[in-house]
């Protein structure tokens, strides 16, 4: 009977199979000695006594029928009404016993406090950490709380690693722990006490284990004002809590994956001195890790190897925490928290409430109409449209119809590029790869072409050379881009298109940020809408020659404009070189420019040779050169040289005060509730270069930053860093520049458009709390 | 910097023989041991090449193992599939002396008073099968196929609790494993993290 008593306290969930076997007695009266000290949080006497009283009673002579009666009452009362504390026995024993206990006096409503589970285990069992390892189950909290209020995660102190024979390695706790939660009441909150109802669930072990459950009530008065209680247990297990990840401590911490395994490096001076170092690792859902190893190299490196088991190639990182101490499983241990990036979920919960809604296409297609048209005015473009105004300008005294067919061509050249890159993207949805604005800029191959045609058509335009289509009879004077030919209007068109990309212009992005997420007829509506924006003054041009009036008069200066322009457009190969370089390093640069040269030479053979006055043998001679020179320097240069080099990381390339984004640093920052400001960036981006150096790194806007204390992140998505892709993704962007400002204290981000001003930034930091900065 | 030196060595000795122990991954060949069963028969993982195969790591006294045979769920499971052709080793790898451990005669009492419906119920006092498999828990499961490869290695369901009213709502890894082996299709979770009681190795 005592065993019928004992077990409806801490009810087993499994009675079917479960036999009963002879109590050891002794051993749980010393345990019981040392147990209480506690469970006094509530006054109501402990569980176990009460139990041992009625035992008392039911002994005293009764019928085993009316024995049996009163144990059943005693059972179900027992199993339904929540208790203040509550024990688990087995075969006679109290394995755990479980209370909640506060850390104030009173609830103060609106007033956030701590409460905590306190399981108390009899020697040499243990409960679970929130890991158990290779067996075991974690310990579970249900709050049943009043309505609006919150309980927060649970703190779980530094697990101890135990090992069993077999192999078999898990993480608990043995004696005693307190599991912390936050619990924050409504500020409405009123009323003279309130009892917290929680269900508790584990599972502690020896060399068996045994699932225990309690159903737990606290009581506490409501109060303007309260005290600190429990202060020693509490400031007790705080202290063995994991911190957050020390920035400032760590000189470098990298993730690591190749085939089943994972591994982190971490280099921290910090950490280097201390006997025993241990990754205990947090991974989520099915994953299963291996025991994580502890490696020491040189220069202070910590490796923790940690084997997996799992098919996902793309897992590369996980949450834990670094363990450090003078002994294994010591008292004075420490740890720090490694958020990992794993759920997707953890970053998505920063999104701004703001985000465009999925209805409205007429709004983003307007969005999408105007960003086009303000195209024309970014300076990638530049260039190639005071060229196509030149034509314009030659064209002033033309027949109408000419010039409207040159119009339509040029404006064709736009839309076939345009409508062409949706049918791509559409294509590349449709496989399951992620679509981005300007993509093709993130590929070194396509920088290292556009960079080739730049500087031909630079070239054409300081005359070194001309492009002679076949039917051109009259060659015009600006050679072939200018000659206004139909094919050469559609492929300037085409080409100041295909420099226009590395630029988002306002509205592009949040109307492509739309498109994007929508079905393929969306998204080639949208590129539709954006070649007809920036189409629109051509077109409107050629319909209406009387206004070209307004355009100076054709002469002789048109010449030297070319040249300039020429200039402009060998600033551009600088720039692309730039990227190049940011993409795959100085190497990159070296042979590109060695191809170009080879190229430039050729070139420069076909102004000199390859002209209409020469002999047959002479331009068969020059052809033939022409062709080794290009395409033995390609293969030499691009195909031996250039793709041997490797991708630039992203980690080299950030400079000065700005940190490197990863997500878990991003999630580290915000977790502690800073304010954090991330600049979504990309080498070939020249609107974010444009916005970087006038509006970012601008004294006031940097003074500013510092002021805040705002940490500064910088996210470089030059090479399309898939973990960068994703948060554009979650804000709705197609592409870089995103700029989001996090408010610090978890509230909601701010995202910024695509153009800063100094006094865009300055105003937004001042909603930034004066608070956060502090810290 | 000695006691350094000599900790790092002792880690690293200390993790490689506990890595060695880790269970063979999934997709590898299924290791081979040769044990008694509770009739006294010989049982072998190669002697049932050509079939399908499941492993359970078994301890009748761990409240996981009874969640799923108070239950009745082992026993549905073990009719389902070995009527489909699929062998079914219930593995006991408790040592003598510790919770689990079952003499043949005890076994075949368990099996009687249980009513399970496996294949054979090894025994294996000595945790060989248990060590070369690296089973942690129990139930521990393992499916191997015809051609001897591991297809799945891990829980029994998706639910990690010893509540058996949980099963109703869970996922069993297992049987689904089963389903899309014998229709020819690939497993879609082919691991998972097992849950239970340690394995009672000595």
């Amino acid at each position: 009977l005592r065993g019928v008593c004992l077990r409806a306290r801490g009810f087993v969930f499994v009675t079917l199979l479960d036999k009963e076997k002879a109590t050891e007695a002794g051993h749980d009266e010393n345990y019981e000695s040392g147990s209480h000290a506690a469970i006094r949080a509530v006054g109501e006497p402990p569980a176990r006594s009460r139990c041992r009283a009625n035992l008392l009673m039911v002994s005293n002579g009764m019928t085993a029928w009316r024995q049996l009666s009163i144990a059943f009452l005693a059972m179900l009362l027992l199993a339904v009404v929540p208790r203040s504390s509550s024990g688990q026995t087995y075969e006679g024993r109290e394995l755990v016993q479980a209370s909640l206990v506060a850390d104030v006096t009173a609830i103060v409503p609106g007033k956030p406090f701590t409460v905590g589970l306190l399981l108390r285990m009899v020697p040499n069992w243990h409960t679970y950490w929130k890991f158990p390892g290779d067996a075991g189950i974690a310990t579970e909290i249900k709050w049943n709380l009043p309505p609006g209020w919150k309980a927060g995660e649970i703190q779980w102190p530094i697990p101890l690693k135990l090992n069993e024979p077999g192999d078999i390695q898990i993480y608990g706790y043995h004696d005693e722990v307190l599991l912390m939660q936050e619990i924050t009441p409504p500020a409405s909150f009123a009323g003279p006490a309130t009892k917290l109802l929680a269900e508790a669930n584990w599972l502690v072990c020896e060399k068996i284990c045994i699932p225990g459950s309690a159903r737990l009530q606290l009581e506490l008065p409501v109060s303007t004002q309260n005290a600190r209680a429990n202060e020693d247990l509490f400031a007790r297990y705080r202290r063995s809590l994991p911190q957050a990840w020390p920035e400032s401590k760590i000189a470098g911490a990298s993730w690591k994956r190749s085939g089943p395994e994972l591994s982190l490096t971490v280099v921290s001076a910090a950490l280097v001195n201390y006997p025993v170092i241990d990754f205990f690792p947090l991974p989520v859902g099915t994953l299963v890790v291996g025991h994580p190893k502890t490696e020491r190299g040189a220069g202070g490196e910590i490796t923790f190897r940690i084997p997996l088991e799992t098919q996902d190639q793309k897992l590369s990182s996980l949450s834990g925490i670094v363990v450090f101490g003078q002994d294994a499983n010591g008292p004075g241990r420490n740890a720090w928290l490694l958020a990992g990036t794993a759920p997707a979920s953890n970053v998505s919960v920063a999104l701004p409430s703001s985000f465009p809604a999925s209805s409205g296409l007429a709004k983003f297609l307007l969005f999408g109409f105007l960003g086009g048209f303000i195209l024309n005015l970014m300076p990638c473009v530049l260039p190639v449209i005071s060229l196509k105004i030149f034509g314009f300008i030659q064209q002033a005294g033309q027949s109408r119809a000419r010039i409207l067919r040159s119009g339509l061509a040029f404006a064709a050249g736009i839309f076939a590029w345009f409508i062409g890159l949706a049918f791509l993207l559409i294509a590349l949805k449709s496989a399951g790869r992620e679509i981005t604005w300007a993509f093709q800029f993130t590929n070194p191959h396509f920088v290292l072409f556009m960079s080739a045609v730049v500087l031909v058509f630079a070239l054409n335009l300081f005359g070194v050379f001309e492009i002679s289509l076949p039917q051109s009879a009259n060659r015009g004077l600006l050679g072939w881009t200018a000659r206004e030919g139909e094919a050469g209007s559609f492929f300037q068109g085409v080409f100041a298109t295909v420099l226009a990309t590395p630029c988002t212009a306002p509205f592009l992005g949040t109307a492509l940020g739309f498109a994007f997420t929508q079905s393929g007829w969306t998204i080639l509506l949208m590129f539709v809408a954006i070649a007809a924006g920036m189409s629109s003054p051509y077109l409107l041009l050629s319909a209406q020659p009387a206004w070209l009036r307004l355009l100076p008069k054709p002469g002789a200066w048109m010449e030297r404009v070319k040249q300039l322009m020429g200039f402009f457009l060998l600033a551009t190969l600088v720039f692309l070189l730039w990227v190049l370089g940011a993409e795959r390093g100085v190497e990159a640069i070296i042979w590109t420019s060695c191809f170009l040269l080879a190229l430039s030479v050729a070139c420069w053979m076909k102004g000199a040779f390859l002209v209409p006055t020469a002999s047959t043998a002479g331009r068969l001679i020059a052809l033939v050169l022409m062709l080794v020179i290009v395409l033995g320097s390609a293969w030499y240069f691009i195909g031996e040289k250039f793709n041997a080099t490797k991708l630039v990381s992203a980690e080299t390339q950030t400079r000065g005060d700005w940190l490197a984004f990863t997500p878990e640093r991003l999630q580290i920052e915000l977790d502690q509730g800073r304010a954090v400001f991330v600049d979504f960036t990309a080498a070939w981006c020249l609107t974010c270069k444009f916005n970087e150096a006038n509006v970012l790194e601008a004294g006031a806007v940097r003074d500013a930053f510092q002021r805040h204390g705002i940490t500064k992140i910088k996210a470089d998505w030059t090479n399309a860093d898939p973990a960068i892709t994703k948060i554009l993704k979650q804000f709705g962007r197609p592409g870089v520049p995103m700029y989001v400002l996090y408010p610090g204290n978890h509230a909601e981000p701010i995202l910024f458009p695509e153009l800063l001003t100094q006094n865009l930034i300055l105003e937004k930091l001042e909603t930034v709390s004066p608070h956060v900065a502090a810290e | 910097m000695k006691t350094k030196l000599l900790t790092t060595l002792l880690t690293l000795a200390a993790s490689t023989a506990l890595f060695a122990a880790d269970s063979p991954a999934v997709g590898t060949t299924a290791p081979d041991f040769s044990l008694t069963d509770s009739k006294g028969k010989t049982q072998t993982v190669s002697q049932y090449k050509g079939k399908y195969v499941v492993l359970e790591w078994f301890n009748p006294d761990c409240p996981f193992v009874k969640k799923h045979y108070g239950s009745g769920n082992m026993q549905k499971l073990q009719e389902e599939f070995t009527a489909k052709g699929v062998v079914w080793l219930s593995i006991d790898s408790s040592a003598p002396g510790l919770e689990g451990n079952l003499t043949a005669e005890q076994a075949e009492k368990k099996i009687a008073e249980w009513k399970t419906k496996q294949t054979a119920f090894v025994l294996d006092p000595d945790g060989k099968a248990g060590r070369i498999y690296g089973a942690k828990n129990t139930p521990h499961m393992f499916v191997i196929n015809p051609e001897g490869k591991i297809v799945y290695e891990g829980a029994i369901d998706s639910k990690a609790t010893p509540n058996p009213s949980d099963i109703a709502g869970s996922t069993n890894y297992v049987k689904v494993a089963l389903e899309e082996s014998l229709a020819g299709k690939t497993v879609t979770t082919p691991s998972s993290r097992p849950y239970g009681c340690s394995v009672k190795y000595k």
